[in-house]
């Protein structure tokens, strides 16, 4: 049994952590959901003995059965830590490949867990080191065990990682987000490895996540955190189907699920009149240098990718990262010329939205300067267009209330802003010249559940409002069917399937589509 | 073994660049090179011989070639101002032959005091908790940068050879002669070159380290298990070794000119102090050769930094 | 996306720290290019007045850095020598500065055929101890302040090309940049007013360490004969025509020398301020 009593921690003035209490038995999973900076990440951290320096404990203790590893107060014992570490406890971390040594092989990395706690001797470790990548779903395991950890792929290096967390079979597994950085099929399989393994071992699990949805699948309970307090606590159960505090509630709502599909409003009459017509497009891209010596080769990113938009509509396009979404919208907009095919734009200067809300605008503006900027850009193009300052001085104001900020925000640069608000700006800047079509890249994928919902609400409305043709591009088929009409799904630089939103997800027609609707 | 090839090809390339816009650009300078050697006073006669003899009737860009084929062939030309005797000029060969050394153990000396300090100070200094010793370590490097080596050389010799007598300023024995003695007189110069780079490089070092330090794999490193010691040496260190590496490429070139100041300085007769009066007394052919000798050393060494960095960092190899 | 906040911001005493870095500076660099500058003008004494019984006079209150091998006040002599080494460094880092960022920002931004001309040059020309290279373009142009301002600001161009275009090269597939293209906006504007704007952070402290390098330059080369020529004072003259006499006054070479050093330390403190914590 593991304890977490009362505990505070603080960086200097700011309490990250307030008054937590957790409890752990053998063979459960303990989800601790939240939303970004709610203290989920630092609980764990503290739990197990990795907090930064800068971090001080206030109030509290940790234990682990019936002794004390921490207690606020008291130096850290670093010789007993050390020996938990590893051995009695360990940790899955969200981001594998920044999480492992980049200059040594995976298989000494994992080695060395065995060589800090174990007496094994050089032979045995080996072979203990490749039983247990076996465990954990590796193929292959000689080849994995001598490489380098940019020479696996994702999922492979995810799974070196639980195998490192799991070979000397922990009483405690802290997994810290450790799907998020991963595809959604890769997502399903990470999951059910976890469970497994859980299973097999019968270790106690906190499993920290910001996705309800999976906290639901896995987590026998449920913790929920925000602002560094647990404001509710319970069976898995019981949180989804009776949540006790207006907060969870508010969350399970907003998260993006098949569970509760709200009705958006389809946009009226069939679409007729195209605004972008894309014939047997492919797009290219220069692979390795382009320099004197050697021509980079040319691989193909999309292949033969054929759709229309139409006026008024908003038209999804779902796949995993790296299956050529990114691309084909950089070609659509003009900004990779290296294609072959059609693309026919029926309105001018389309417009786009990037998925990070911090690198979309530019740092060294404000945002009046930067709401104008098209506007001065169009006159400059087109000196019948070309408007006062004043002029545009009003519309940069009335562009903003409309995405929802005050006006005490016109002065005030990006780094000002929070991620929702930055996209709000985004938005904004992008819409202000009233364009025909927009594009719209993972514009949430970036921002916590609740802001997702709320930025998703005003993308509907504006669209509604302007009369707007939207390309809707994500990862996630959830937030996808939440925006579109009609959805695209796209593998491996072809589009697999095209269909309205209902057939997809009453009888989607390729496997991968299914893959998808039920991964994550 | 595309990339040696590329890199040598890039390397022969710089080469030749570099001799021809230095051989050109030595044409277009306005005076006469047999009026130079000869005074105003000589022989049309004797005026005409001389051009002759050194080649210069010719167009710059065929004189140009016919140098770089002679320079390939091994000879180096002769020295306008430099000669043997009476009658034979000096060739420029002979002229750098006996200098090289100088600088060359120069060079090494000052190299391998940076080495031996500056690690294990990036190291110390990283590892430091205190404010104290942080503060101290950061005015102590900052102030070792700003000293110009030029300064820093009068310093040592005013410091260890005036008041202290360690040894004789200006004195100088020659490698051939005692070799022991030889290292000696170049203790002190190569000091004062290495000590504002010992200063840089560590602080670079520290730098290198505290980014690894805060990096994810050191967490993973403390998840295991590891000491803080274990995580510095056999995970921090090496990673943090590798832009110093790049780094200390830089610092040789940097070494090479900071060893021209310093020849003259404590007065060691290597090719800094020879390039030096040779730019003065713009004596060409001394100064071509050694521009070329220098280019070459300096891209060698970022070639040989190049190839270092591929075999240490798994991740450049691979593709 | 959850971001743990193991690493909180910047915290107090550490900004702190960085307005010392900066006030150091500050107070520093502001003392000794107030008195260069004034040295151009005025100084306490004559600079070339030789005065043969006052020769080697050491430090007092009417010579503060005492008197040199002919009898001159050497402070007055610091304060002129001084005055030029800071304006020419300056000029060369101004003249050096705007020549690599019209370069860098063209090659960066468009890359081409010109982007590969500039790389290769300043590829080679690059690594390579500059003074070396100043002392080569002096040899060409031969001695003289225009000379060796010319030669100085031709040699550092390189360093700022290379800078400027990789941040260029950086930041031209930005999203925002990606979306002031989108908008429309005219290529030079994205260049000068989108762009430029945050790259200064950025050049602003090379600026500084380009003031530096300029500085040791400057007085390596008169400190080699091959820059100001007496009897013109500056900083490394001085230090050359000091070293003769170590044995009998210390001082003199002490007064140049550490001039040098408070210029340098003062310019590089100033620029780790600007790094750290901003201005």
């Amino acid at each position: 049994m593991i304890r977490i009593e009362n505990l505070s921690v603080s960086f200097g003035d700011t309490a990250a952590v307030k008054n937590v209490t957790l409890e752990l038995r053998d063979g459960e999973i303990l989800g601790l959901v939240g939303e970004s900076g709610c203290g989920k990440s630092v609980t764990a951290l503290t739990l197990m003995g990795l907090c930064a320096r800068e971090a001080r404990m206030e109030s509290g203790r940790i234990c682990f059965d019936q002794e004390v590893l921490a207690e606020a107060g008291k130096p850290r014992d670093e010789a007993l830590y050390r020996a938990y570490q590893g051995a009695r406890m360990a940790m899955v971390f969200q981001e594998p490949m920044t999480s492992l040594n980049p200059t040594q092989r995976v298989g000494r990395q994992v080695e060395e867990v065995l060589k800090l706690h174990t007496k094994l001797n050089a032979q045995s470790r080996r072979q203990k080191v490749l039983e247990t990548f076996e465990e954990v779903g590796l193929r292959e395991t000689e080849r994995v065990y001598q490489s380098f950890p940019h020479q696996l792929s994702g999922g492979m290096r995810q799974r070196v990682m639980i195998a490192m967390a799991v070979i000397l079979r922990p009483r405690l597994l802290v997994a810290d987000e450790p799907t998020t950085a991963l595809d959604v099929t890769v997502q399903g399989q990470i999951v059910s490895l976890l469970q497994e393994i859980n299973r097999r071992q019968d270790n106690a699990m906190l499993f920290i996540t910001h996705d309800l949805d999976l906290a639901r699948r896995l987590c026998h309970r449920i913790a929920v955190m925000k602002d560094g307090c647990v404001v509710e606590q319970g069976e898995t159960g019981q949180i989804f189907t009776a949540p006790a505090q207006a907060y969870t509630r508010k969350l399970i709502e907003a998260a993006p699920s098949r569970m509760r599909q709200r009705e958006i409003p389809s946009s009226g009459a069939a679409p007729q009149t195209p605004v972008v017509e894309v014939k047997n497009l492919s797009v290219f891209y220069q692979e390795g240098s382009n320099s004197l010596f050697s021509r980079g080769r040319r691989r193909a990113a999309v292949q033969g990718a054929d759709f229309t938009v139409y006026q008024g509509e908003s038209l999804g396009l779902v796949g995993e990262s790296g299956c050529g979404k990114t691309s084909l919208s950089k070609a659509l907009l003009g900004m990779n010329r290296m294609i072959e095919g059609q693309i026919i734009h029926h309105t001018v200067r389309p417009q786009m939205i990037f998925q990070d809300p911090y690198s979309s605008l530019n740092p060294a503006k404000t945002v009046g300067w930067l709401l104008q900027e098209p506007l001065r850009a169009r006159g400059a193009l087109d000196p019948g267009l070309a408007m006062t300052k004043g002029d545009m001085e009003a519309a940069a104001y009335e562009m903003l209330l409309r995405v929802g900020l005050e006006e005490q925000y016109f002065h005030r640069k990006p780094s000002q802003l929070s991620g929702g608000q930055r996209q709000r700006v985004s938005i904004a800047q992008a819409l202000i010249t009233q364009p025909g079509f927009l594009v719209a890249d993972e514009p949430v994928s970036a921002l916590d559940v609740t802001i997702q919902a709320q930025i998703m609400e005003l993308l509907q409305k504006l669209r509604q409002e302007m009369k707007l043709s939207c390309l809707f591009i994500s990862h996630d088929i959830h937030v996808v069917y939440q925006m579109c009409d009609r959805i695209m799904v796209m593998r491996e630089g072809r589009i697999i399937e095209t269909g309205r939103r209902s057939e997809i997800f009453r009888s989607p027609k390729e496997a991968y589509t299914r893959q998808l609707l039920c991964g994550s | 073994m595309r990339y040696f090839a590329k890199k040598i090809l890039t390397l022969i390339m710089t080469l030749f660049l570099v001799s021809a816009a230095a051989f050109l650009a030595f044409q277009v300078i306005p005076g006469d090179v047999v009026t130079s050697i000869l005074g105003t006073e000589a022989t049309p006669e004797r005026e005409e011989q001389l051009r002759e003899q050194l080649g210069l009737s010719k167009p710059p860009v065929i004189r140009y070639f016919s140098w770089a084929a002679d320079v390939l062939r091994g000879d180096l030309g002769v020295s306008y101002r430099y000669s043997k005797n009476m009658t034979e000029m000096m060739p420029v060969a002979e002229l750098i032959g006996d200098k090289l050394p100088v600088t060359l153990y120069l060079a090494a000396l000052s190299l391998a005091f940076i080495l031996v300090f500056s690690i294990p100070l990036g190291v110390i200094w990283a590892k430091s908790r205190s404010r104290l010793l942080d503060a101290f370590f950061g005015v102590t490097t900052q102030a070792a940068m700003a000293l110009p080596s030029f300064f820093l050389g009068i310093l040592v010799t005013y410091v260890c050879g005036i008041v202290l007598h360690l040894f004789a300023p200006g004195g100088y024995v020659s490698y051939q002669k005692d070799f022991w003695g030889f290292l000696r007189y170049l203790l002190f110069p190569a000091l004062s070159v290495a000590i504002p780079k010992i200063a840089m490089t560590a602080r670079f070092l520290r730098n290198a380290l505290l980014t690894e330090l805060s990096a994810d794999y050191v967490r993973t490193a403390y998840g295991k298990g590891c000491t803080g010691r274990r995580v510095m040496y056999c995970h921090v260190l090496r990673n943090a070794l590798m832009p110093v590496l790049t780094f200390l490429g830089m610092i040789i070139a940097e070494i090479v000119a900071g060893s021209i100041v310093i020849e003259q300085v404590f007065g060691l007769p290597g090719i800094g102090r020879l390039l030096v009066s040779s730019v003065s007394t713009r004596d060409f052919p001394v100064v071509e050769i050694l521009i070329l000798y220098i280019t070459f050393v300096v891209i060698f060494v970022y070639f040989l930094v190049d190839i270092l960095y591929r075999v240490v960092d798994p991740r450049i190899s691979e593709k | 996306m959850d971001t743990p906040s193991v690493r909180p911001g910047p915290s107090a005493p550490r900004a702190r720290k960085a307005n010392l870095y900066l006030a150091a500076g500050l107070v520093m660099t502001g003392l000794a290019v107030s008195l260069g500058v004034l040295g151009l003008f005025w100084t306490p004494y004559s600079t070339t007045a030789m005065s043969v019984p006052d020769r080697f006079a050491p430090p007092s209150l009417a010579h503060p850095f005492g008197t040199d091998n002919f009898g001159r006040d050497i402070f007055s002599r610091v304060m002129q020598g001084m005055g030029t080494t800071v304006c020419i460094s300056v000029l060369v880092v101004l003249a050096s500065a705007a020549a690599g960022v019209l370069l860098g920002a063209f090659t960066g931004y468009f890359g081409g055929l010109l982007d590969e001309v500039v790389m290769r040059f300043t590829d080679a020309v690059n690594g390579f101890p500059s003074i070396l290279l100043a002392l080569v373009m002096i040899s060409l142009l031969g001695n003289g302040r225009q000379n060796l301002i010319l030669s100085l600001s031709i040699v550092f161009v390189p360093s700022y090309v290379r800078i400027v275009r990789s941040e260029y090269l950086r930041l031209r597939d930005a999203d925002y940049i990606c979306r002031a293209r989108l908008m429309g906006v005219n290529r030079l504007r994205v260049l000068f007013v989108h762009i430029l704007p945050n790259i200064l952070p950025v050049l602003s402290v090379s600026l500084l360490i380009g003031l530096n390098n300029a500085i040791l330059a400057e007085s390596g080369m008169s400190y080699l004969g091959i820059g100001i020529q007496p009897p013109e004072a500056s900083l490394g003259n001085m230090l050359s025509d000091a070293q003769g006499y170590l044995q009998a006054a210390p001082w003199y070479a002490l007064a140049p020398g550490l001039s040098i050093v408070w210029l340098v330390l003062g310019f590089s403190l100033f620029g780790e301020g600007i790094r750290r914590g901003g201005v």
